[in-house]
């Protein structure tokens, strides 16, 4: 049985007379200690999909429809005492910012300390031994003197192992990261990446990665789910919708990146832009912008199925993959 | 072009220094932060320059310098022959115009109430105070039609727009008084990946269209392979290593500039590499002695701590490394 399980889930924000749908449909599992990557635009719901498993979702959002499974237990009708149980303590975040994450007058040591009270009944002194202990496997440098320090006093990449440091002190199950190295340079981004890829291997933690860049998302993830207008346009393993993406969103997508096209040639580019969720056009979301869409599409949402070892959302799945194969040649 | 190739912006030996809090007896003496530290390079006519490091290295503070947004602490920088940072504002103007700018941020870089005509008649009626209505407006609508945005934005304000229909505004803007030489600051980061190859589509055409030279500032190095002719590598003010894209990223001869490379997350299904490169940017606040990236560098000995290395050719490269064969 899997780990996490979600199931056709859907999540709207009543807007004056209308209802703005963030999520429609969302369906995928996750195994214990796989690494799973959620990729997509801004506003393709990424972050939503993610604040929805920890039943986060701002007032007067909500989830209408749909099942998140942990453990046998469904995370969207538990009460918010018992959401409190799990959340922090078996399913961890860790956000993009973690100068905002942290607070700015708490020691790191405080706040770590903090989050073992509020889930185990331990007294001080293990708190702080089991502290250090974590703050050792994140590599920050004499963890017992940057125990008492207060954020201000680490850089942006210490502060970021901080906060990985507290994600993982309570042993959760799955830690969600929504765009952990985004706000990093690239060498800093390398180190984070490489540190967790290790504590996921070594803790047997599930990884759900949120992220807008590919190639962070190939070199860390086991499957990707492919987001668009709220939708999941493509799943399946990392590396081969990497190589061979059968939606033409997620095509258009990889082949839109500098290091695939020749360098000085024009870029791929995919015309206009995502819609806004009060705008969604009928039919398949991505049809306005597709090169393959017909009448067809314009009318009918294509279904998530099955096609080869993935599930694509497109009514020409066979069409537009024999062709990108042809295009390849 | 037939001048293509000759350098038009020489910029020689720039310092630039901020100085923070005063010497006063309240304040406890002032501090300096050591934005950049002698740099020396060439842009040459119709090329597009790369300046690539992590935040905190001095890009963003060489563009502003080279753009007049700054003065120089020392050091001279040279367009088309002129000296051109110690000028006075009414010399400058000319300049003013031949250089344009492109920001990063185009929610920050239009003023909110100001229709799209308004943003973009501004510098041009700056500077060509002589053109009436009718000619304003042909220009308006030939800049706009030439960087693909429909002239009917004219009349609407930028909250209207997406990022990227607001930053090839921007482009735009900067296009209208018909600059040679453009200095783009990070001007594809805030956009989304399908909107980034876009932008960068329609600074390539402007490029070819208006005999652009650009000066692009970017942390993104997938993006200076696809982009750039030239590639300046800058690490806490200094400029390390300066080459030909091509040639910098099949050899790369400085240290840091291998530790970045191999630091780029890559898409052809390799696992994640570990990157040679310990630790983090010291403070430019506190240089480090001799050579800025002992502290890091994975080669480094006794010599780089004490003796700061020189920009010398090394293979075509010009390299800031003792070591650099």
């Amino acid at each position: 049985m899997a780990l996490l399980e979600v199931t056709d889930l859907e999540v709207e924000f009543p807007l004056g007379r209308t209802t703005l749908q963030a999520i429609h449909g969302l369906s995928f599992k996750i195994d214990k200690g796989e690494r799973v990557g959620i990729v997509g635009e801004s506003g393709a719901g990424k972050s939503v999909a993610a604040f929805s498993i920890l039943n986060l979702i701002a007032k007067p959002g909500r989830i209408s429809a749909g099942t998140v499974f942990f453990e046998d237990t469904n995370l969207a009708d538990l009460s918010p005492e018992d959401m409190q149980k799990i959340r922090g303590n078996r399913i961890s975040m860790i956000f993009q910012d973690p100068m905002m994450t942290l607070n700015p007058v708490l020691t790191i040591g405080t706040q770590m300390v903090e989050c073992l009270h509020a889930h185990r009944d331990i007294s001080n002194e293990d708190a702080k031994r089991i502290a250090i202990e974590k703050l050792r496997e994140v590599k920050i440098p004499s963890p017992e003197e940057r125990f008492d320090n207060y954020p201000h006093q680490l850089s942006g990449g210490m502060r970021q192992r901080v906060v990985i440091a507290i994600a993982l002190i309570t042993e959760p199950g799955i830690i969600i990261a929504d765009e952990p190295t985004t706000a990093l340079d690239v060498t800093i981004q390398a180190e984070i990446l490489a540190l967790m890829l290790d504590l996921c291997r070594n803790h047997g933690v599930a990884l759900i990665l949120i992220t807008h860049d590919l190639a962070v998302v190939s070199q860390v993830t086991q499957r990707i789910v492919v987001m668009y207008a709220g939708r999941v346009v493509e799943q399946g393993p990392t590396r081969d919708i990497i190589t061979d993406a059968r939606h033409p969103y997620t095509h258009g997508l990889i082949k839109a990146l500098p290091q695939q096209n020749n360098a000085g040639a024009r870029l791929n580019q995919i015309k206009g832009s995502m819609p806004t969720l009060d705008s969604i056009p009928k039919g398949c979301a991505f049809n306005p912008r597709c090169e393959f869409a017909d009448g067809q599409c314009a009318e009918s949402e294509p279904e998530l199925r099955q096609v080869n070892n993935r599930l694509v959302a497109c009514h020409h799945a066979e069409t537009v993959s024999a062709h990108y194969a042809v295009e390849a040649k | 072009m037939a001048e293509n190739g000759k350098p038009i912006l020489h910029v020689e030996d720039v310092y630039k220094t901020f100085k923070i809090g005063d010497d006063g007896w309240l304040e406890g003496g002032a501090t300096y932060v050591h934005a950049i530290n002698g740099v020396k390079l060439d842009i040459r006519k119709g090329e597009s320059f790369c300046l690539v490091g992590e935040s905190g290295c001095g890009k963003s503070t060489l563009a502003r310098t080279v753009m007049g947004l700054e003065d120089p602490t020392s050091g001279t920088i040279r367009y088309d022959g002129v000296r051109i940072d110690d000028l006075g504002d009414r010399e400058r103007l000319p300049y003013r115009r031949r250089m344009q700018m492109i920001f990063q941020n185009p929610y920050a870089s239009l003023n909110p109430r100001m229709k799209v005509i308004q943003a973009l008649e501004e510098p041009l009626r700056f500077h060509h105070p002589d053109l009436s209505d009718a000619e304003v407006l042909d220009k308006v609508h030939a800049v706009m039609e030439s960087v693909g945005n429909d002239p009917k934005w004219c009349e609407r304000f930028p909250h209207e727009f997406s990022g990227g229909q607001r930053q090839r505004i921007s482009i735009a803007r900067a296009l209208m008084v018909d600059p040679e030489f453009v200095v783009a600051d990070e001007p594809i980061s805030a956009l989304d990946v399908s909107i980034q190859a876009q932008v960068l589509n329609v600074m390539m055409d402007a490029q070819e269209k208006h005999h652009l030279t650009y000066l692009f500032i970017t942390h993104d190095l997938s993006v200076v392979e696809h982009f750039g002719t030239r590639v300046g590598v800058m690490y806490l003010g200094v400029l390390c290593e300066l080459a030909d894209t091509r040639s910098l990223f099949a050899n790369p001869r400085h240290p840091y500039t291998q530790g970045l490379l191999a630091a780029i997350p890559k898409m052809d299904g390799s696992e994640l590499s570990f990157t040679k490169m310990e630790g983090e940017v010291p403070t430019a606040m506190n240089l480090p002695s001799g050579c800025v990236f002992h502290t890091r560098c994975p080669l480094a000995q006794d010599r780089c701590r004490s003796e700061s290395p020189e920009l010398r050719d090394v293979k075509g490269h010009k390299v800031a490394c003792h070591f650099a064969e």
